[in-house]
């Protein structure tokens, strides 16, 4: 067993970076926001890190916090003007800023070495760093959903008008959304960069965005766990199938069409809703009695409305 | 006292004047009704109260101040409720979770606090949930706490739709065809329910197609027509005057 992990870890730790990045992405998909930005977090994380680390040898305790800061910083930047997009129009709009990052770590050579990469960044982060940042990332998302803000969330991509009609704020949620999004990508990019010896612009690109969207859909856009799942059927799966050779790439897409079709909830929330819907069933419903009954009958006045 | 109030309040959509000047007031400790018949404007005024609209021109104040230029979210922290003509629930969330969302308005913890999970922040989820717990009893639907809203029946849903209303302890409540597609038992148990909210002192304003439900419940009717207010006094009288006749039944 032991053996089998360490010689995966290097799986693993993709593994927990696919994880956090998947997380930057579920966030504001939770909220309602069709944004693909987190790949331009990470790639402003990981390049902030590597710089702030190897040209001002600050320590990596301080250049990650700082490239996870200049994340939120962006993801702030990013939702004034996409405060007024929905959908598919907030998707173009990040996919571009997604392409504009490319394009600038490519032509700011001096800084990012451009096309070749930002090579020879010396390792500080192993597997027990990037899973304590997962572990903090997980626990502070849990507070959130269970917190006001996750039900202004939860509202707002279920119905907007609804969360309007009830204070949510649908400009300061989704910026919130924004932020959390961006402090999240730049992290891990951050970690990214510390841990893996280079980094290199086209890495934050497309694929980064198929691959952590993918990750979502496959567990789930709602709960904590569903990343968890997502993360691991993306990473795992090709690793597992490796004996199949050139055909491997076709069991993963295999894969990923059959959950979709059958769980189009994700796997992990499907998993979730249904342990939830075994608990509303064990608590049978009776049959309805017409409302007037309990109208006459309850006389507290107040209680309920919270008024003394 | 009154709670709201509308004063000259327009609104047109190119060439159509879906609300053309419309006044009234809609005192606390009351249950008001507005009738109308089918494009009258009723909906497009309640939208206009509740922020989801702007105004062509005039004015609503909640409370003596100006509301009208503010967006929907900041007219429901002020404490406008609302329900909607076709109903509106978060279909993914369990019925108990539908009725917190309605507390959002009351909710106290600051940023931080729900950020890093801090006991506070813990603590209010938790009295909220109580409190949830709370209402669904008394709505008769605690049977149905885990239940996902979207597949609830019709009737049920209509009860989380208030109770979500309710829940948000408003000053003001707008429902628009709060009884559509419900029995007379239903109705005028949901009417006993309006009227203890408005007893305890909430400005209830019941949009409604079924005359018979208001003049049972409402003291006040205002009877719009054509985006114009033609009546407004007692039920009875109201159903007497001879312009409403005609704009419900055509001359």
């Amino acid at each position: 067993m032991i053996d089998f992990l360490k010689a995966n870890q290097p799986v693993f730790d993709f593994f927990l970076l696919t994880l956090g990045f998947a997380y930057s992405q579920q966030i504001v998909l939770r909220c309602g926001v069709f944004s693909l930005a987190s790949a331009a977090f990470a790639a402003l994380g990981a390049y902030c890190c590597a710089i702030l680390v190897v040209n001002l040898g600050l320590p990596p305790l301080m250049a990650i916090p700082l490239g996870a800061v200049l994340g939120g910083a962006a993801g702030y930047l990013v939702s004034v003007p996409l405060a007024r997009l929905r959908g598919v129009y907030q998707a173009i709009a990040t996919l571009a800023l997604v392409e504009v990052v490319v394009a600038i770590t490519l032509y700011a050579e001096p800084l990012t070495g451009g096309a070749v990469g930002f090579n020879n960044i010396p390792k500080h982060v192993g597997t027990v760093e990037i899973a304590l940042a997962v572990a903090v990332v997980i626990y502070l998302l849990h507070a959130l959903s269970i917190s006001r803000i996750g039900r202004g969330f939860d509202a707002l991509r279920q119905d907007e008008y609804v969360a309007a009609s009830l204070g949510v704020s649908s400009r300061g949620q989704h910026t919130l959304a924004f932020i959390v999004s961006g402090l999240i990508g730049g992290l891990f990019g951050g970690l990214q960069s510390m841990y893996a010896y280079s980094v290199e612009p086209h890495q934050y690109g497309f694929s980064f965005m198929v691959t952590t969207l993918a990750a979502i859909i496959l567990g789930g856009r709602r709960s904590l766990l569903g990343p968890v799942i997502g993360s691991a059927v993306v990473i795992l799966l090709p690793e597992i199938s490796r004996p199949l050779a050139e055909y491997r790439m076709v069991v993963v897409g295999v894969v990923m069409v059959l959950v979709v079709l059958y769980t189009p909830q994700g796997l992990g929330d499907t998993f979730l809703s249904w342990l939830s819907h075994r608990r509303a069933s064990k608590q049978a419903p009776p049959p309805a009695k017409p409302l007037a009954a309990d109208a006459r009958t309850t006389k507290s006045k107040g209680d309920t409305y919270g008024r003394a | 006292m009154v709670a709201l109030e509308l004063q000259d309040v327009r609104r047109h959509f190119g060439g159509v004047k879906a609300v053309d000047g419309v006044s009234f007031q809609v005192p606390a400790g009351k249950v008001t009704g507005l009738i109308g018949p089918n494009g009258s404007g009723k909906s497009t005024l309640v939208n206009l109260i509740a922020g989801v609209l702007g105004l062509t021109s005039g004015e609503v104040r909640l409370h003596g101040e100006a509301i009208s230029t503010e967006t929907a979210d900041a007219v429901a922290r002020r404490g406008v409720a609302r329900t909607f003509q076709n109903i509106r629930l978060l279909p993914e969330a369990s019925v108990l979770d539908n009725v917190m969302i309605g507390f959002y308005r009351l909710e106290r913890s600051s940023l931080l606090a729900s950020l890093l999970g801090l006991p506070s922040s813990r603590r209010e989820t938790r009295e909220l949930r109580e409190r949830g717990r709370a209402l669904l009893a008394r709505f008769d639907m605690s049977a149905y706490e885990h239940v996902p809203a979207g597949g609830l029946a019709y009737g049920f849903q209509r009860r989380v739709e208030m109770m979500r209303a309710v829940a948000s302890n408003p000053a003001v409540l707008l429902l628009d065809e709060p009884v559509a597609g419900m029995n007379d038992v239903e109705a005028s148990a949901l009417g006993g329910i309006f009227a203890r909210l408005a007893e305890d002192g909430m400005a209830v304003l019941v949009i409604e197609h079924n005359t018979r439900f208001v003049a049972e419940l409402c003291e006040e009717v205002h009877v719009l027509d054509s985006g114009r207010l033609i009546a407004n006094d007692t039920p009875q009288e109201v159903m007497r005057d001879p312009a409403v006749v005609a704009a419900y039944l055509g001359t």
